[in-house]
Protein backbone atom coordinates (compact mmCIF):
# COMPACT_ATOMS: atom_id res chain seq x y z
CA UNK A 1 0.00 0.00 0.00
CA UNK A 2 1.42 3.48 -1.10
CA UNK A 3 1.31 6.18 1.99
CA UNK A 4 0.61 9.49 0.61
CA UNK A 5 2.55 12.53 0.50
CA UNK A 6 1.92 13.89 3.89
CA UNK A 7 1.87 10.86 5.23
CA UNK A 8 5.45 10.24 4.21
CA UNK A 9 6.70 13.39 5.34
CA UNK A 10 5.37 13.46 8.52
CA UNK A 11 6.79 9.80 9.01
CA UNK A 12 10.29 10.90 7.88
CA UNK A 13 10.02 14.15 9.97
CA UNK A 14 7.90 13.66 12.70
CA UNK A 15 7.27 17.11 14.78
CA UNK A 16 7.23 17.00 18.51
CA UNK A 17 9.06 14.03 18.90
CA UNK A 18 9.57 12.82 22.81
CA UNK A 19 8.25 13.55 26.35
CA UNK A 20 8.62 16.43 28.93
CA UNK A 21 10.45 15.75 31.68
CA UNK A 22 8.29 13.63 34.50
CA UNK A 23 6.99 15.49 37.37
CA UNK A 24 6.87 18.56 34.87
CA UNK A 25 4.00 20.81 35.64
CA UNK A 26 0.59 20.79 34.02
CA UNK A 27 0.94 18.29 31.21
CA UNK A 28 -1.69 15.51 30.90
CA UNK A 29 -0.52 12.34 29.36
CA UNK A 30 -2.31 9.77 27.00
CA UNK A 31 -1.29 6.65 26.21
CA UNK A 32 -3.87 4.61 23.68
CA UNK A 33 -3.57 1.51 21.97
CA UNK A 34 -5.20 -0.44 18.71
CA UNK A 35 -4.88 -4.11 19.09
CA UNK A 36 -6.16 -4.93 15.62
CA UNK A 37 -2.50 -3.64 14.81
CA UNK A 38 -0.30 -3.68 17.74
CA UNK A 39 0.51 0.15 17.73
CA UNK A 40 0.66 1.93 21.22
CA UNK A 41 0.43 5.82 20.88
CA UNK A 42 1.50 8.34 24.12
CA UNK A 43 0.74 12.40 23.75
CA UNK A 44 1.36 14.30 26.50
CA UNK A 45 -0.25 18.12 26.36
CA UNK A 46 1.19 20.78 28.04
CA UNK A 47 -1.27 23.16 29.08
CA UNK A 48 -1.86 26.41 30.45
CA UNK A 49 -4.37 26.27 33.70
CA UNK A 50 -4.99 29.77 34.04
CA UNK A 51 -6.72 29.68 30.28
CA UNK A 52 -6.74 26.13 29.22
CA UNK A 53 -4.81 26.44 25.92
CA UNK A 54 -2.44 23.63 25.16
CA UNK A 55 0.84 25.54 25.03
CA UNK A 56 3.09 22.26 23.94
CA UNK A 57 2.18 18.86 22.68
CA UNK A 58 5.26 15.84 22.61
CA UNK A 59 4.35 12.50 21.43
CA UNK A 60 5.98 9.33 20.80
CA UNK A 61 4.33 6.26 18.95
CA UNK A 62 5.35 2.74 18.30
CA UNK A 63 3.55 1.66 14.94
CA UNK A 64 3.28 1.90 11.61
CA UNK A 65 3.64 5.28 9.21
CA UNK A 66 0.08 6.22 9.37
CA UNK A 67 0.04 5.86 12.76
CA UNK A 68 3.13 8.04 13.50
CA UNK A 69 2.17 10.24 10.62
CA UNK A 70 -1.11 10.94 12.82
CA UNK A 71 0.37 11.58 16.03
CA UNK A 72 2.79 13.64 15.05
CA UNK A 73 -0.16 16.12 12.89
CA UNK A 74 -2.30 15.84 15.68
CA UNK A 75 0.88 17.48 17.65
CA UNK A 76 0.79 20.56 15.33
CA UNK A 77 -2.92 20.73 15.15
CA UNK A 78 -3.72 21.18 18.69
CA UNK A 79 -0.74 23.92 20.03
CA UNK A 80 -2.54 26.75 20.06
CA UNK A 81 -5.97 25.30 20.67
CA UNK A 82 -8.20 25.78 23.96
CA UNK A 83 -8.34 22.49 25.68
CA UNK A 84 -12.37 22.67 24.76
CA UNK A 85 -11.91 23.10 21.22
CA UNK A 86 -8.80 19.97 20.92
CA UNK A 87 -11.94 17.57 22.80
CA UNK A 88 -14.12 18.33 19.68
CA UNK A 89 -11.32 17.20 16.81
CA UNK A 90 -12.59 14.34 15.02
CA UNK A 91 -10.33 11.89 13.48
CA UNK A 92 -12.12 12.70 10.11
CA UNK A 93 -9.93 16.18 10.10
CA UNK A 94 -6.87 13.65 10.39
CA UNK A 95 -8.08 11.58 7.55
CA UNK A 96 -8.20 13.99 5.75
CA UNK A 97 -5.07 16.26 5.88
CA UNK A 98 -2.85 13.24 5.36
CA UNK A 99 -5.24 11.13 2.83
CA UNK A 100 -5.46 8.23 5.10
CA UNK A 101 -7.25 4.89 3.02
CA UNK A 102 -10.09 3.46 4.85
CA UNK A 103 -7.70 0.47 6.48
CA UNK A 104 -5.71 3.41 7.93
CA UNK A 105 -8.37 5.08 9.56
CA UNK A 106 -8.08 3.54 12.86
CA UNK A 107 -4.96 5.30 13.36
CA UNK A 108 -6.42 8.41 13.13
CA UNK A 109 -9.22 7.35 15.95
CA UNK A 110 -6.32 6.68 18.18
CA UNK A 111 -5.02 10.12 17.44
CA UNK A 112 -8.32 11.75 18.42
CA UNK A 113 -8.34 9.30 21.35
CA UNK A 114 -4.93 10.15 22.67
CA UNK A 115 -6.04 13.50 22.73
CA UNK A 116 -8.92 13.12 24.31
CA UNK A 117 -7.01 10.64 27.31
CA UNK A 118 -4.13 13.34 27.70
CA UNK A 119 -7.01 16.31 28.28
CA UNK A 120 -8.98 13.83 30.58
CA UNK A 121 -5.64 13.26 32.24
CA UNK A 122 -4.95 17.21 32.39
CA UNK A 123 -8.23 17.58 34.15
CA UNK A 124 -8.24 15.03 36.71
CA UNK A 125 -4.85 16.57 38.01
CA UNK A 126 -6.18 20.32 37.73
CA UNK A 127 -9.49 19.22 40.39
CA UNK A 128 -7.90 18.85 43.16
CA UNK A 129 -7.54 22.46 45.58
CA UNK A 130 -4.72 24.80 42.88
CA UNK A 131 -2.19 25.01 45.68
CA UNK A 132 -1.89 21.75 45.53
CA UNK A 133 -1.35 21.02 41.67
CA UNK A 134 2.19 21.76 41.63
CA UNK A 135 2.65 18.34 43.20
CA UNK A 136 1.10 16.33 41.24
CA UNK A 137 3.44 14.55 39.41
CA UNK A 138 2.54 14.22 35.14
CA UNK A 139 1.70 10.54 34.72
CA UNK A 140 4.24 8.54 33.30
CA UNK A 141 4.52 5.46 31.59
CA UNK A 142 6.24 3.40 34.31
CA UNK A 143 4.18 4.06 36.78
CA UNK A 144 1.12 2.70 35.00
CA UNK B 1 -23.36 -32.29 22.01
CA UNK B 2 -24.70 -34.98 19.38
CA UNK B 3 -28.29 -33.07 19.77
CA UNK B 4 -29.53 -33.60 15.78
CA UNK B 5 -28.54 -35.68 13.18
CA UNK B 6 -25.39 -33.49 11.14
CA UNK B 7 -27.01 -31.42 8.38
CA UNK B 8 -23.47 -31.80 7.05
CA UNK B 9 -24.73 -35.36 5.67
CA UNK B 10 -27.93 -36.22 4.11
CA UNK B 11 -30.15 -37.77 7.08
CA UNK B 12 -31.91 -40.09 4.84
CA UNK B 13 -28.72 -41.74 2.62
CA UNK B 14 -25.99 -40.17 4.87
CA UNK B 15 -24.22 -38.74 1.74
CA UNK B 16 -22.18 -35.27 1.77
CA UNK B 17 -24.43 -32.27 1.33
CA UNK B 18 -21.59 -29.97 1.18
CA UNK B 19 -24.03 -27.31 2.05
CA UNK B 20 -23.14 -23.48 3.20
CA UNK B 21 -23.63 -23.99 6.85
CA UNK B 22 -22.06 -22.43 10.32
CA UNK B 23 -18.92 -24.29 12.13
CA UNK B 24 -21.65 -25.41 14.82
CA UNK B 25 -23.77 -26.82 12.18
CA UNK B 26 -21.02 -28.51 10.41
CA UNK B 27 -20.36 -30.54 12.89
CA UNK B 28 -24.13 -31.25 13.83
CA UNK B 29 -23.51 -29.40 17.36
CA UNK B 30 -26.02 -26.82 18.87
CA UNK B 31 -24.14 -23.08 19.47
CA UNK B 32 -22.51 -24.03 23.02
CA UNK B 33 -19.11 -22.04 23.08
CA UNK B 34 -17.60 -24.73 25.76
CA UNK B 35 -16.00 -27.29 23.51
CA UNK B 36 -14.56 -30.60 24.71
CA UNK B 37 -11.41 -31.02 23.31
CA UNK B 38 -12.40 -34.94 22.48
CA UNK B 39 -15.43 -34.66 21.92
CA UNK B 40 -14.66 -32.12 18.85
CA UNK B 41 -11.60 -34.45 17.76
CA UNK B 42 -14.12 -37.84 17.50
CA UNK B 43 -16.59 -35.76 15.53
CA UNK B 44 -14.56 -34.29 13.52
CA UNK B 45 -12.77 -38.04 12.29
CA UNK B 46 -15.96 -39.32 12.21
CA UNK B 47 -17.56 -36.58 9.65
CA UNK B 48 -14.11 -36.49 8.11
CA UNK B 49 -14.80 -40.35 7.73
CA UNK B 50 -17.53 -40.43 6.27
CA UNK B 51 -17.64 -37.85 3.83
CA UNK B 52 -14.26 -38.45 2.73
CA UNK B 53 -13.70 -37.77 -0.91
CA UNK B 54 -11.47 -41.07 -1.53
CA UNK B 55 -14.98 -42.71 -1.05
CA UNK B 56 -16.46 -40.54 -3.88
CA UNK B 57 -13.95 -40.83 -6.65
CA UNK B 58 -16.16 -42.83 -8.74
CA UNK B 59 -19.63 -41.26 -7.09
CA UNK B 60 -21.90 -38.71 -9.81
CA UNK B 61 -19.72 -35.19 -9.92
CA UNK B 62 -22.01 -33.34 -7.85
CA UNK B 63 -21.33 -35.61 -4.66
CA UNK B 64 -17.92 -35.71 -5.57
CA UNK B 65 -17.92 -31.79 -5.57
CA UNK B 66 -20.21 -32.07 -2.67
CA UNK B 67 -17.73 -34.18 -0.75
CA UNK B 68 -14.59 -31.76 -1.45
CA UNK B 69 -16.86 -28.81 -0.16
CA UNK B 70 -17.77 -30.62 2.67
CA UNK B 71 -14.86 -31.90 4.00
CA UNK B 72 -13.10 -28.40 3.46
CA UNK B 73 -16.39 -26.64 5.61
CA UNK B 74 -15.53 -29.57 8.32
CA UNK B 75 -11.61 -28.92 8.25
CA UNK B 76 -12.71 -25.15 8.70
CA UNK B 77 -15.03 -25.21 11.30
CA UNK B 78 -12.44 -27.96 13.23
CA UNK B 79 -9.88 -25.25 13.18
CA UNK B 80 -12.17 -22.43 13.75
CA UNK B 81 -13.84 -24.24 17.14
CA UNK B 82 -10.89 -25.72 18.13
CA UNK B 83 -8.63 -22.78 19.54
CA UNK B 84 -10.72 -20.85 21.81
CA UNK B 85 -9.72 -17.52 20.50
CA UNK B 86 -10.93 -18.30 17.28
CA UNK B 87 -13.81 -19.27 18.69
CA UNK B 88 -14.93 -16.54 20.24
CA UNK B 89 -13.34 -14.42 16.93
CA UNK B 90 -16.14 -16.75 15.26
CA UNK B 91 -18.91 -16.27 17.66
CA UNK B 92 -18.57 -11.98 16.87
CA UNK B 93 -18.48 -12.71 13.05
CA UNK B 94 -21.37 -14.71 13.02
CA UNK B 95 -23.76 -11.80 15.20
CA UNK B 96 -22.44 -9.28 12.60
CA UNK B 97 -19.74 -8.03 15.24
CA UNK B 98 -16.10 -7.13 14.73
CA UNK B 99 -13.56 -6.64 17.14
CA UNK B 100 -12.02 -3.90 14.86
CA UNK B 101 -14.84 -1.54 15.53
CA UNK B 102 -12.99 1.00 17.08
CA UNK B 103 -10.21 1.18 19.87
CA UNK B 104 -12.32 1.84 23.03
CA UNK B 105 -11.84 -2.17 24.37
CA UNK B 106 -8.27 -1.72 25.22
CA UNK B 107 -7.92 -0.49 28.88
CA UNK B 108 -5.37 2.01 29.46
CA UNK B 109 -3.70 -0.17 32.17
CA UNK B 110 -2.91 -1.98 29.21
CA UNK B 111 -2.15 0.54 26.56
CA UNK B 112 0.36 2.00 29.01
CA UNK B 113 1.93 -1.61 29.76
CA UNK B 114 2.33 -2.08 26.08
CA UNK B 115 3.94 1.41 25.81
CA UNK B 116 6.27 0.46 28.56
CA UNK B 117 7.37 -2.80 26.66
CA UNK B 118 8.04 -0.83 23.66
CA UNK B 119 10.07 1.40 24.85
CA UNK B 120 12.04 -1.24 26.58
CA UNK B 121 12.83 -2.85 23.07
CA UNK B 122 13.64 0.38 21.89
CA UNK B 123 16.46 0.67 24.67
CA UNK B 124 17.92 -3.02 23.41
CA UNK B 125 18.06 -1.71 20.47
CA UNK B 126 20.01 1.23 21.13
CA UNK B 127 22.23 -0.63 23.39
CA UNK B 128 22.85 -2.91 20.70
CA UNK B 129 23.51 -1.23 18.17
CA UNK B 130 25.93 1.14 20.52
CA UNK B 131 27.50 -2.32 21.68
CA UNK B 132 27.69 -3.70 18.14
CA UNK B 133 28.93 -0.34 16.36
CA UNK B 134 31.92 -0.64 18.36
CA UNK B 135 31.79 3.25 19.09
CA UNK B 136 33.04 2.10 22.98
CA UNK B 137 36.41 3.86 23.17
CA UNK B 138 38.02 1.00 25.16
CA UNK B 139 37.65 -2.38 25.70
CA UNK B 140 35.98 -1.62 29.56
CA UNK B 141 33.93 0.41 27.71
CA UNK B 142 32.77 -2.20 25.53
CA UNK B 143 32.69 -5.04 27.93
CA UNK B 144 30.44 -2.46 30.33
CA UNK B 145 27.90 -1.98 27.19
CA UNK B 146 27.83 -5.72 26.47
CA UNK B 147 27.20 -6.11 30.18
CA UNK B 148 23.93 -3.50 30.03
CA UNK B 149 22.88 -5.44 26.88
CA UNK B 150 23.10 -8.62 28.90
CA UNK B 151 20.60 -7.22 31.61
CA UNK B 152 18.55 -5.74 29.29
CA UNK B 153 17.72 -9.15 27.53
CA UNK B 154 17.19 -10.99 30.97
CA UNK B 155 14.82 -7.68 31.98
CA UNK B 156 12.89 -8.37 28.51
CA UNK B 157 12.68 -12.51 29.29
CA UNK B 158 11.11 -11.47 32.33
CA UNK B 159 8.82 -9.64 30.71
CA UNK B 160 7.60 -12.11 28.14
CA UNK B 161 7.07 -14.16 30.83
CA UNK B 162 4.71 -12.22 32.95
CA UNK B 163 3.32 -11.49 29.54
CA UNK B 164 2.85 -15.06 28.79
CA UNK B 165 1.45 -15.47 32.16
CA UNK B 166 -1.07 -12.49 31.22
CA UNK B 167 -2.40 -14.56 27.88
CA UNK B 168 -3.27 -17.54 30.00
CA UNK B 169 -4.90 -15.64 32.56
CA UNK B 170 -6.93 -14.08 29.50
CA UNK B 171 -7.47 -17.29 28.14
CA UNK B 172 -9.48 -18.16 31.60
CA UNK B 173 -11.33 -15.29 31.60
CA UNK B 174 -12.46 -16.35 27.51
CA UNK B 175 -13.44 -19.68 29.41
CA UNK B 176 -15.78 -17.87 32.21
CA UNK B 177 -17.13 -15.84 29.16
CA UNK B 178 -18.20 -19.05 27.42
CA UNK B 179 -19.67 -20.24 30.18
CA UNK B 180 -21.35 -18.02 30.68
CA UNK B 181 -23.11 -17.47 26.82
CA UNK B 182 -23.67 -21.66 27.44
CA UNK B 183 -25.48 -20.87 30.63
CA UNK B 184 -27.59 -17.49 29.10
CA UNK B 185 -28.50 -20.38 26.66
CA UNK B 186 -29.39 -23.03 28.39
CA UNK B 187 -31.78 -21.07 30.96
CA UNK B 188 -32.84 -18.63 28.72
CA UNK B 189 -36.35 -17.66 29.75
CA UNK B 190 -38.05 -18.77 27.13
CA UNK B 191 -36.88 -22.03 26.95
CA UNK B 192 -33.07 -23.29 26.27
CA UNK B 193 -31.71 -21.27 22.78
CA UNK B 194 -30.49 -24.22 20.42
CA UNK B 195 -28.90 -21.18 18.84
CA UNK B 196 -26.82 -20.16 21.55
CA UNK B 197 -27.27 -17.09 23.92
CA UNK B 198 -26.70 -14.29 21.20
CA UNK B 199 -30.61 -13.52 21.63
CA UNK B 200 -30.82 -14.38 25.66
CA UNK B 201 -31.18 -11.50 28.04
CA UNK B 202 -27.76 -9.56 28.65
CA UNK B 203 -25.92 -10.95 25.64
CA UNK B 204 -24.60 -6.95 24.75
CA UNK B 205 -22.70 -7.53 27.96
CA UNK B 206 -21.22 -10.69 27.10
CA UNK B 207 -20.33 -9.41 23.67
CA UNK B 208 -18.60 -6.51 25.48
CA UNK B 209 -16.91 -8.73 27.48
CA UNK B 210 -15.71 -11.23 25.04
CA UNK B 211 -14.42 -8.33 22.77
CA UNK B 212 -12.06 -7.06 26.21
CA UNK B 213 -10.37 -10.49 26.39
CA UNK B 214 -9.63 -11.12 22.57
CA UNK B 215 -8.68 -7.67 22.50
CA UNK B 216 -5.98 -8.18 25.43
CA UNK B 217 -4.92 -11.64 23.93
CA UNK B 218 -4.53 -9.93 20.35
CA UNK B 219 -2.34 -7.27 21.49
CA UNK B 220 -0.35 -9.37 24.00
CA UNK B 221 0.24 -11.62 21.10
CA UNK B 222 1.63 -9.43 19.07
CA UNK B 223 3.56 -7.50 22.00
CA UNK B 224 5.49 -11.19 22.51
CA UNK B 225 5.70 -11.46 18.79
CA UNK B 226 7.43 -8.07 18.96
CA UNK B 227 9.69 -8.95 21.71
CA UNK B 228 10.49 -12.60 19.91
CA UNK B 229 11.99 -10.47 17.10
CA UNK B 230 14.18 -7.29 19.26
CA UNK B 231 15.43 -10.98 20.96
CA UNK B 232 15.92 -12.78 18.04
CA UNK B 233 17.94 -9.86 16.43
CA UNK B 234 19.99 -9.30 19.28
CA UNK B 235 21.42 -12.53 19.04
CA UNK B 236 22.09 -12.64 15.17
CA UNK B 237 23.75 -9.46 15.19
Amino acid sequence: MAYSEKVIEHYTNPRNVGSFAKGEDNVGTGIVGAPECGDVMKLQLKINPANGVIEDAKFKTFGCGSAIASSSYVTELVKGKHVDEAMAIKNTAIVQELNLPPVKIHCSVLAEDAIKAAITDWRKHQEPAVESADAVPARTAQEG
Amino acid sequence: MQAQEPRTLCTTCGAPLGAAIDCFATLGWPRRLAIDRAALERTYHELGRRMHPDRFVAAAPALRDASLRGTARLTQAYRTLGDPVSRGLYWLELHGRKLADNNKEVSPALAEMVFAVQEQLDDLRTVRSVARGGEAETPAGAAETAAIEAEMRTEVEERREELRGAIDAAGRELEANFADWDKAAAESPDGPHEAGGASAPGADARFAELKAILSKIAYLRTLIRDIDRALETAQAA
